[in-house]
């Protein structure tokens, strides 16, 4: 490569350097605090074993067995007392045994929780009985406070579930403990890392509005753009870091040794 | 300063190429069909009609009795039929480890899902233009659906997308479908949560370390940026 060759190419990639470093200064600027967001919020989510967040280790899969014999009073009772009954099904809710159903009415589906032996209705479920619920589904400490959610349930608990009791623990993490009041079924567990995660999740796709969205504009907007300046960022990576660096390996091995 | 520029050189190094990676795959997410992503292109919503004659129903204590002992047991339609499901070992999610047994609700004969069930089962959550082409059985792990812990019956279908349909081989449950969009969508997953041992998880130590890495960039970038405002170097000139 003759000088005059190399001289031009020289220029060309300062050139081109200097473009970058302009743009890529001027896009962070403006969207420079979502690349910090999105490294922040993905570390958390990577950091923290899913299950965990899940809440997998909050609550005890029981296995109580059913005995059979506990079941006095019969399905062809309970259809002939609840006709329309659907989703049957038994299983055992403190140390009884128990029905569980849904009866499809105008208002909507109501479920059902009978006694077994009895066939005595045991809903709605009492707080006492909720927060019994609570300590037999988990191996949480101290009860802090109850309440009872029958409408307007927070962001971690879904609509469907309710109404359904709330317990929350004096415990590591500020737990809390969802007990359905018509049915006394677990239908929710949360604690602290699990809220955090749900907050890190909407701040990763840039979700600012209130329905949990990938596909929102403002992402590709931004996404688009941080594209350009991660490109740019990487043009000055390769000129400026890796083939000075290889010139330098290169040139140090051309070097004549023993000389001096 | 001086130290700031040399972590974000280097840190750029490191995770530079990856940062790229997840903006490209984000950006894919932000795009793609999120129906077509999950392999429900051809998944149809199944309406069963579920008769029941309860005149006829075998009592569920007689049922628990002659079997080994259970946790829960349900009364659910398969193919528009009764069954009862017995729970023997019940894992925290029904995609986890579960010892099921199925039982005619009508004769007590226990049921088994079979090649035949699976493929009606299959071709009734299914709205596509093919037919079945081959049905196998899967033991775990499932490549499609990673996380699920119980035997398959996966249907292939012979459409243009390649539709395979995935039946738990215990309960009759469909655990989803799968198709080239799927594929194609789980492939950036794969890039995203740099899980190139298809575990269905982001929880991996490359992962763990770049986001580090990630961290020192953007952190010491941001550095930089506030050092540029302060000295005045954010000036538009005419």
């Amino acid at each position: 490569m003759t000088i005059k060759r190399k001289l031009k190419q020289y220029t060309n990639v300062k050139k081109l350097l200097k473009t970058s470093r302009k743009i890529h200064k001027w896009l962070m600027l403006f969207i420079g605090i979502q690349f910090v967001i999105w490294s922040m919020t993905g570390a958390y989510m990577v950091f923290f074993d899913i299950d965990y967040i899940h809440g997998d280790t909050l609550v005890v899969n029981h296995q109580d067995k059913i005995n059979p014999h506990d079941i006095q009073y019969s399905l062809s009772t309970l259809f002939s007392e609840y006709p329309s009954a659907e989703n049957i099904r038994l299983s055992t809710f403190l140390q009884q045994t128990v029905y569980r159903f849904v009866v499809n009415t105008e208002k909507g589906p109501a479920q059902f929780l009978l006694d077994a032996r009895s066939g005595k209705t045991l809903s709605p479920i009492s707080e006492s009985k909720a927060i019994a619920a609570a300590h037999y589904y988990s191996r949480l400490g101290k009860v802090k406070s109850v309440v009872l959610i029958t409408d307007n349930p927070p962001f971690e608990l879904s609509l469907r579930v309710l109404p359904a009791w709330r317990i929350n623990f004096d415990d590591f993490g500020a737990p809390s403990i969802y007990i359905s009041q018509a049915t006394g079924e677990l239908v929710g567990k949360r604690h602290t890392f699990w809220r955090l995660f749900d907050w890190m999740f909407r701040f990763h796709v840039m979700d600012y509005g209130d329905a949990e969205d990938v596909g929102n504009w403002l992402l590709f907007v931004v996404a688009f753009f941080a594209i350009l300046g991660c490109l740019l960022g990487l043009i000055m990576t390769w000129f400026l870091v890796v083939k000075p660096f290889k010139n330098k390996a290169v040139s140090n091995k051309n070097k004549p040794r023993g000389v001096l | 300063m001086k130290w700031v520029r040399k972590f974000h050189k280097w840190a750029s190094i490191v995770v530079g190429i990856q940062f790229l990676v997840w903006l490209l795959s984000g950006i894919y997410f932000n795009l793609m069909d999120a129906t077509k992503a999950a392999g429900r292109t051809y998944q149809a919503h199944v309406n069963y009609q579920n008769p029941l004659d309860t005149e006829r129903l075998v009592e569920p204590s007689m049922v628990l009795l002659k079997h080994q002992s259970s946790v829960a047991i349900e009364l659910i339609h398969i193919l528009d039929k009764p069954f009862y499901q017995l729970t023997h070992e019940k894992g925290l999610y029904s995609h986890f480890k579960n010892t099921y047994t199925l039982v005619d609700a009508y004769t007590s004969q226990q049921f088994l899902i079979d090649e035949k069930v699976a493929a009606e089962i299959a071709k009734r959550s299914y709205n596509g233009p093919g037919e079945i082409a081959e049905i196998k059985l899967l033991e775990p792990t499932i490549p499609d659906f990673p996380k699920q812990q119980n035997p398959v019956w996966q249907i292939y279908f012979d459409d243009v997308i390649d539709t395979n349909v995935f039946i738990e081989t215990n309960s009759g449950r469909i655990v989803g479908h799968s198709d080239e969009h799927k594929r194609l969508a789980d492939i950036f997953f794969m890039l995203h949560f740099m899980d190139y041992g298809n575990n269905g998880s982001f929880n991996n130590i490359q992962n763990m370390f770049l986001a580090i890495a990630a961290l020192w960039l953007t952190l010491s970038g941001f550095m930089w940026t506030i050092h540029l405002g302060l000295k005045g170097k954010y000036k538009i000139r005419r």
